[in-house]
């Protein structure tokens, strides 16, 4: 008996060497396991023993069969393994580049001016908005710079003709239309819209009549910021500037404010940035944004009183700190999308 | 305004301090250091006096000269020169072997063209004196020893700041308002001004002047001052007076003329001098008449508009008031009796005067910013003062004066604690009050705080809050301690249109778009592309720079295109680009609505070879890639209606328009027009999307999904295929099919979807028809559908479709 399993377990293995499918797995199982499997008529036979040999007989059984089944799992990963070869194909090349275009990128400017925004949402600014073309009141006259102010000439403006009609910035009687100087204007709207307290910065385009060179441009982005409360002061100010450049810059940036003048805002000041890794422009104070506490007068036009209210305000020029934090040398890069430039900052 | 070390010293002891230091204290009171440079010459000890004692022609070299020349140390020396401008026997400056010359560089013993060479004589910009006369410095007329060191000739090198005033510092305009600003911040006294000519006005002309009425009838001239200086001689001015003109930037003319000017740099207050010969009759301020002309200093002839104010005689006008000279009144080196005029007028009106002649002269740019009334009378004394001693001037008594000083000292109120209530930290009271003294300010307690007694000079600091910027300037603000940061405030969100900007540009950068960024402002031709060219010029500007640049852009696609050709043309492989950004569009009711826009583009089959291909960005992946944009925006796919895109930057037949007439979402997407982008270099054809909102629509409150409960039991499907002509369009019969299953549905049970799965033309349809096919899915919302009742509605859609549209159905 103990012949006749060995002499079955070595036919089996014997045959399996053949098997290379499902189909001939299942059709060899049959016939060891099967029904009328030679290993199922051993096994039938052992009621034809006696009491002692049944032990004896069925523990060589066992053996056999714990083989057998031992067979059956290692052809069934072979036949599996085969089945997947098959529908995989032949094994993948990971060093081949990829025929599908790389991932895109956000401008630089966008960049910048998401970076700025998450630093200043962590002090509570939210983001408010406004038009591009904008009343001369609100751009001008609302921020203390009446049409004779020596602080007009600072800047030359663009504007629409007098045909021009905004569905976004309706005009009070016959004033123009300008292409915004700044973003100051989307202040003058929240103050007039909003009540105090509110914290805003508003990111957004403006436009200068400057010619184009690698500092100037026709088009160009700011975020300035408003802070109005009841007793708002030029620490707070400060703390405000210092946690954004800290934020920007990193913690071993100082700032300085450096009095100046702005109609909307006094006392004014331009903020001075010096940080040790700005490359060559490293270790030197640098202007980076004009700032303030609110100028009473500019409360009193958007309807606020300055008795009750006070309140700061920054702005800064995108392009002027992607160019700081980068490295950019002229300012025409941001727009002439040149793909060379804009994957940099992929 | 160019600020010399040396001029400054005059009003402030300085002795103790650097130019240096003076440029870091300086940005430090509002007034910004744009350069700095020396002025004069600088300490060159081996530069010295020589006489050319002989020259001859450079043997092989016609331009230049081989000249001999005597330095004193009794050895005549050989030096090449290539300047024409010298005879034997003159004296110049010499610069010995040794010397580094302010450009850097090292005179050495050499050769020139094989001709030694043991120095080099000098010209004026060589030394760093500024450009002078063509060729070398010819000192002779002041007959100076051989060897002197050139330095011994002139005076010790100054320092000049270039500091740009703000347009409300018109009295930092003159050094006497720069000098008070760095005594305040040194804490250094002010030194007093001498002046001799008298103070006092008269009110009327007296017999012995040269004119015989001064009045003013303009509103822009409340106060004039006019006073008659006699037997005058005019003629060059001394050096020094010279070298303070040229320091500051001025080019001496002649010593009356350089008097006013020294006066305008020394106190900010503009004169003018008359010619007493040319004036007939007496000196009025008013305005000019309808149809007057005058020739302005600079030559050119300007007819005066009516009403702006002119200093006229009897006669004519002379002067435009504050802004410009006439050429004919002036003084020349003819004139013997000087009118001198000292006066203050409206700033606003010399602005607009200014600009609307186009001229931005020393007087208009300080009358715009507002200058000292009490100025005014004592700069006519200190320019009399130097008129007598250096043009032997006689006075013939005070100025005669019309008007009043239009402001004067301002007193301020200033409440306790005002300061360190605005700073947000404590000061002392002793330092609020030492600071405004140092700026001059008289300071006196008062029940409720202080009050403040402003000079007129400090035009600009008239509430308290000025005088928190005034304490700050002279404190520093270096003092001013952080603030902690606060909370943020609750309910306060970004605006949706933001945040939209932000999610979009990641949605699409995600999905491979590199984003780019262009101009605004475009040229007609792109916007009439876009827009047509009726529509075009409702976005022109008023007054563009350049020619390029004359319309706001009504789309972003032009700039994309434009960018894919470029980055073909510098083989930087493009694939797909993107923008977001304001664009502007005309509406129907005459109005121009801004809209956020979001575009992308790419070129059909991609310009990278690649060893494995991809599937072409199609219209369909572009109007995917659409919905999936307005999505973000809160317009969802259901809202939007696609119709066909006629023109202007589309192909015809192979681009789409949108609209979401709710909330006025415009939009398109498809083929950009092949012509178009074959002219822009792109060879293949390029698919775009582009989707507009209006900031409107950003506006509406945000809905707030309600849960609604759905079927737990299986829907009933069923396909039909509707045979159709060609040209309706799928969308139609879309709708008609959903309009036939929902009401085949009716109350008992729900319409849920309609899918198109196919669409086929070809054999086994007739010729100009195609089939389009869908699937129909119902649900019961409380048990199974049965096959009747599946069946029964579907008849209903197919009679729905045969009997009322009138197509067949493919069975």
């Amino acid at each position: 008996m103990q012949q006749q399993l060995a002499q079955l377990v070595a036919t089996a293995q014997q045959e399996a060497l053949a098997v290379a499918s499902r189909a001939e797995l299942e059709a060899f199982k049959a016939r060891v396991v099967g029904p009328n499997g030679s290993l199922t008529a051993v096994m039938k036979g052992m009621a034809t023993l006696s009491k002692e040999e049944r032990p004896v007989v069925g523990k060589l059984i066992n053996e056999a069969k714990k083989s057998v089944e031992e067979l059956l799992a290692a052809l069934l990963l072979k036949v599996e393994d085969a089945e997947i070869a098959a529908a995989l194909g032949a094994p993948w090349d990971a060093t081949l580049t990829g025929p599908d275009a790389p991932a895109g990128s956000l401008h630089p400017l966008t960049r910048t001016r998401e970076r700025i925004l998450a630093s200043f949402r962590k002090l509570g600014f939210t983001v408010a908005e406004g038009p591009e073309i904008e009343t001369e009141w609100h751009c001008f006259d609302a921020l203390n710079t009446p049409a004779d102010h020596p602080a007009r000439d600072m800047q030359d403006t663009l504007y629409l003709p007098k045909s021009f009609r905004s569905a976004d910035a309706p005009r009070k009687g016959d004033e123009a239309l300008v292409l915004r100087t700044h973003t100051s204007s989307v202040q003058v709207r929240t103050m007039l819209s909003r009540k105090p307290p509110f914290r805003i910065v508003a990111p957004g385009r403006c436009f200068r009549r400057d010619a184009v060179d690698a500092t100037h441009s026709a088009n160009f982005h700011q975020v300035e910021g408003l802070w109005i409360d009841r007793n708002v002061t030029l620490a707070d100010l400060r703390g405000v500037l210092d946690f954004f450049v800290k934020e920007t810059f990193g913690a071993d940036a100082e700032i300085r404010l450096r009095p100046s003048f702005f109609p909307f805002t006094e006392p004014s000041f331009e903020m001075d940035l010096r940080s040790p890794n700005l490359g060559r422009l490293s270790n030197r104070w640098l202007e980076i944004m004009g700032c303030g506490l609110v100028d009473p007068k500019v409360l009193e036009l958007c309807g606020l009183d300055p008795n009750e209210f006070s309140g700061l305000a920054f702005g800064l020029g995108l392009e002027r700190i992607a160019m700081l934090v980068h490295g950019i040398d002229d300012i025409r890069h941001f727009y002439n999308n040149d793909l060379r430039f804009l994957r940099q900052f992929a | 305004m160019k600020v010399s070390f040396q001029a400054l010293s005059r009003h402030v002891d300085l002795s103790g301090v650097t130019p240096e230091r003076l440029a870091e204290v300086l940005p430090m009171l509002g007034l910004e250091v744009e350069s700095v440079h020396s002025f004069g010459l600088a300490p060159l000890p081996l530069v010295v006096v020589g006489e050319i004692v002989s020259f001859e022609k450079h043997p092989s070299a016609d331009r230049l000269s081989v000249c001999r020349v005597d330095v004193g140390d009794g050895q005549p020396r050989q030096i090449v020169c290539g300047a024409k401008n010298f005879k034997a026997g003159d004296r110049v400056p010499v610069a010995l072997p040794g010397t580094v010359m302010p450009g850097g560089f090292e005179i050495k013993v050499s050769k020139l063209r094989d001709v030694d060479s043991a120095g080099m004589m000098c010209s004026s910009e060589e030394l760093g004196l500024g450009k002078g006369e063509d060729g070398l410095l010819i000192l002779t007329p002041q007959k100076p020893a051989l060897g002197t060191p050139l330095n011994k000739l002139f005076g010790a090198p100054d320092t000049v700041l270039e500091i740009s005033v703000t347009p409300n510092r018109g009295d930092c305009l003159g050094l006497r308002g720069v000098a008070r600003d760095v005594a305040a911040a040194l804490d250094l006294p002010l030194k007093p001004l001498t002046v001799k000519t008298a103070a006092g006005l008269a009110a009327a002309p007296s017999a012995q002047d040269a004119f015989g009425f001064v009045r003013s009838t303009s509103e822009f001239c409340p106060y004039y001052t006019l006073r008659t200086l006699k037997n005058v001689k005019v003629g060059p001015s001394p050096d020094w007076l010279r070298r303070d003109l040229e320091a500051a930037g001025l080019r001496p003319i002649n010593n009356v003329v350089d008097i006013t000017n020294w006066v305008l740099l020394e106190l900010g207050q503009p004169l003018h001098a008359f010619d007493a010969a040319k004036v007939s009759g007496g000196i009025e301020a008013r305005p000019a008449r309808e149809g007057e002309e005058l020739v302005l200093l600079d030559g050119k002839k300007v007819k005066l508009e009516t009403g702006i104010c002119v200093i006229a005689d009897a006669q004519r006008p002379l002067v435009v008031a504050g802004v410009m000279g006439g050429a004919e009144s002036g003084v020349t080196n003819a004139t013997t009796t000087v009118l001198l005029e000292a006066a203050w007028f409206r700033p606003g009106e010399i602005r607009r005067v200014a600009r609307r002649l186009g001229v931005s002269t020393d007087s208009s740019h300080r009358f715009a910013r507002d200058v000292d009334p009490a100025g005014v009378e004592l700069a006519s004394r200190l320019a009399t003062d130097l008129l007598i001693e250096l043009a032997g001037a006689e006075v013939v008594g005070p100025a005669v004066v019309v008007g009043q000083p239009p402001r004067a000292d301002a007193t301020i109120a200033l409440p306790a604690g005002y300061v360190a209530a605005k700073l947000g930290t404590a000061v002392a009271d002793a330092d609020v009050t030492k600071a405004f003294q140092r700026l001059g300010f008289t300071v006196s307690p008062t029940a409720s705080g202080f009050s403040v007694l402003v000079p007129s000079f400090r035009s600009d600091v008239t509430r308290p809050i000025d005088l928190v910027e005034e304490f700050i300037r002279i404190h520093g603000t270096d003092k001013v301690p952080a603030g902690r940061p606060v909370a943020p405030l609750p309910g306060d969100e970004d605006t949706r249109s933001s945040a939209f900007t932000r999610d979009v540009a990641g949605r699409l950068a995600g999905a491979g778009f590199t984003e780019c960024c262009h101009y605004t402002l475009r040229d007609a031709a792109e916007v009439a592309r876009t827009l047509g060219d009726a529509a075009a010029p409702q976005l022109a500007l008023e007054n563009p720079l350049t020619a390029d640049q004359t319309h706001v852009r009504a789309s972003l696609v032009p700039g994309l295109a434009a960018a894919l050709a470029l980055n073909v043309s510098v083989h930087a492989d493009p694939r797909g680009l993107f923008e977001v950004g304001v664009v502007f569009r005309p509406q129907a009711d005459g109005t121009v609505r801004e809209f956020l826009a979001v575009a992308f583009a790419a070129p059909a089959e991609s310009l990278v070879r690649s060893w494995k291909s991809r599937e072409a960005f199609d219209v369909l992946r572009a109007k995917r890639l659409l919905s999936d944009v307005a999505t973000l925006a809160g317009v969802t796919s259901a809202r939007l209606s696609f119709g066909v895109a006629t023109g202007g930057l589309w192909q015809a037949g192979h681009a789409s328009s949108l609209v979401d007439r709710g909330r006025s979402a415009d939009g398109a997407c498809g083929v950009l027009d092949l012509r178009w982008t074959r002219s822009l270099g792109l060879k293949g054809s390029v698919v775009a999307g582009e989707f507009l909102l209006p900031r409107s629509a950003f506006a509406e409150a945000l809905r707030i999904p309600r849960f609604e409960a759905f079927s737990s039991f299986p829907p009933a499907t069923r396909d039909v295929a509707v045979i159709v002509p060609a040209a309706t369009a799928a969308g139609e019969v879309l709708n008609r099919v959903q309009q036939a299953a929902a009401k085949a549905a009716g109350k008992e049970f729900a319409l849920e979807s309609v899918n198109c799965f196919d669409v086929f033309s070809g054999p086994g349809l007739p010729e100009g028809t195609r089939s389009v096919a869908f699937e129909v899915r119902w649900r019961h919302a409380a048990r199974t559908l049965t096959d009747e009742e599946a069946n029964r509605a579907m008849a209903a859609v197919i009679a729905a479709l045969e009997k009322g549209a009138g197509w067949t159905i493919r069975r």
